[in-house]
């Protein structure tokens, strides 16, 4: 899932501190506003926006940090509005929900390990692509 | 450009997969949150009928208490429906109202049934709250207007009282939003049909109330004043029960109904 690739040069440790800032956003805006998913799209969009003109290795890891977002985005934005339905309306709890937000739950997991594991070993000028993620930002980010 | 597709939609089969696989195990079993949902029910249901029954005299009458219980009877067997979560009570008041509380509870005024001219009106009108209870609406209600943590902090016993009142105003004296009078509406008549009572005494009884409180507007006609759009109501009651061929029947005898009114009358 995750793969740790030796990068096109040598990121310097500036480098490797920005590109791991990038993952610790995330993170840091996960503790600081759980209930919203959109928070942390947003505090990886402005990391992204900020550095959008960094090196390129600063570059890859803010869009591989941001596109990561978007998915999450989607699938909790879906458990909040449901939760909130069941709180507010006439939604009813049921086993459906419960399932769902427990894939939710597994899958915020993998990517909070995935997150930390990246920020360690990018703050080391290590490499690390994700699944699907690493290969997308490869498309979209160019030297 | 085929490996970020490939890879991609073998993480979205996953998520599925996932959520398919979860989706079979029955969470609110293994979790026992029916079980936490009906001792709120009961709780809350205790807590309003002990703050309603203190408004008025709870009727004990023998003859009435037999007499609606016959019709309770008549519309759960016929369809399939529990009786003994049902908890019919009849309280004295001049109002015409009935409504549903938490955990089953049906309050039905003496006005109420005073006003009904027939036992198949006044089974409209029951048929009408069952389906209330049936469809969960009266906590579906409930939670909407005060919320989950509200009701969850009466059943415990923190800040109630206030509360209590409140929400039991909100039960008694307004109706439920459109669409769920609507659905309440439809399945009380597929009772009705099923129990071979004629829904067009239900929609009559509608019709009637609904004139007399255009001419009088008598404050004691709640349930028409809190049951808006009267006339599409009826409409709909009449249309739903169409040509129908059954063969009606009473539950009762007129002269039992009659007997009924007579003693409720001395209250």
């Amino acid at each position: 899932m995750i793969i740790t690739k030796k990068f096109v040069y040598e990121p310097g440790e500036h480098e490797a501190e920005k590109a791991s800032n990038s993952y610790l956003m995330s993170l840091i805006a996960l503790i600081a506003a759980l209930p919203l998913p959109i928070i942390n799209l947003l505090a990886t969009l402005f990391f992204y926006i900020g550095n959008r003109k960094g090196s390129f290795f600063v570059r890859w890891h803010c869009t591989q940090a941001l596109l990561s977002q978007f998915s999450m985005l989607l699938i909790n934005s879906v458990g909040f509005w449901w939760t909130i339905s069941i709180i507010f309306t006439e939604e009813v709890l049921s086993s459906k929900f419960i399932a769902y937000i427990i894939t939710v739950l597994l899958f915020n997991f993998t990517e909070f390990a995935a997150t930390i594991y990246t920020a360690i070993n990018t703050r080391k000028g290590v490499h690390v692509e994700w699944w699907f993620y690493g290969n997308l930002t490869n498309l979209i980010c160019k030297n | 450009m085929k490996r970020v597709l490939f890879q991609g939609l073998v993480t979205i089969t996953l998520f599925f997969a996932i959520l398919f696989v979860l989706n079979q195990i029955d969470w609110m079993r293994i979790l026992n949150v029916k079980h936490v949902s009906n001792t709120i029910d009961e709780k809350l249901g205790e807590l309003y009928w002990d703050l309603f029954k203190e408004s008025g005299e709870d009727i004990e009458n023998i003859t009435i208490k037999s007499a609606l219980d016959s019709i309770l009877t008549e519309i759960c067997n016929s369809n399939f429906i529990d009786k003994s979560k049902i908890k019919l009570h009849i309280l004295e008041s001049n109002e015409v109202n009935a409504f549903a509380l938490p955990d089953g509870h049906i309050v039905i005024y003496s006005g109420l049934i005073l006003a009904s001219e027939s036992e198949a009106e006044f089974s409209g009108v029951l048929c009408h709250e069952i389906a209330h209870i049936e469809l969960d609406h009266v906590m579906k209600k409930l939670v909407k207007e005060v919320g989950l943590s509200t009701l969850l902090s009466m059943t415990t016993g923190g800040n109630s009282g206030e509360i209590l009142n409140e929400t039991a105003k909100i039960l008694s004296s307004s109706a439920y939003d459109r669409k769920l009078e609507r659905e309440a509406d439809a399945e009380a008549v597929k009772y009705l049909i099923k129990s071979e009572i004629d829904p067009e005494a239900f929609a009559m009884f509608l019709f009637r109330l609904r004139n007399s409180d255009l001419n009088s507007k008598l404050k004691e006609l709640e349930w028409i004043n809190t049951h808006p759009n009267i006339d599409e109501r009826v409409k709909n009651i009449i249309k739903q029960r169409g040509e129908n061929t059954v063969s009606y029947k009473s539950v009762l005898s007129d002269n039992t109904w009659a007997h009924v009114k007579e003693i409720l009358k001395s209250f």
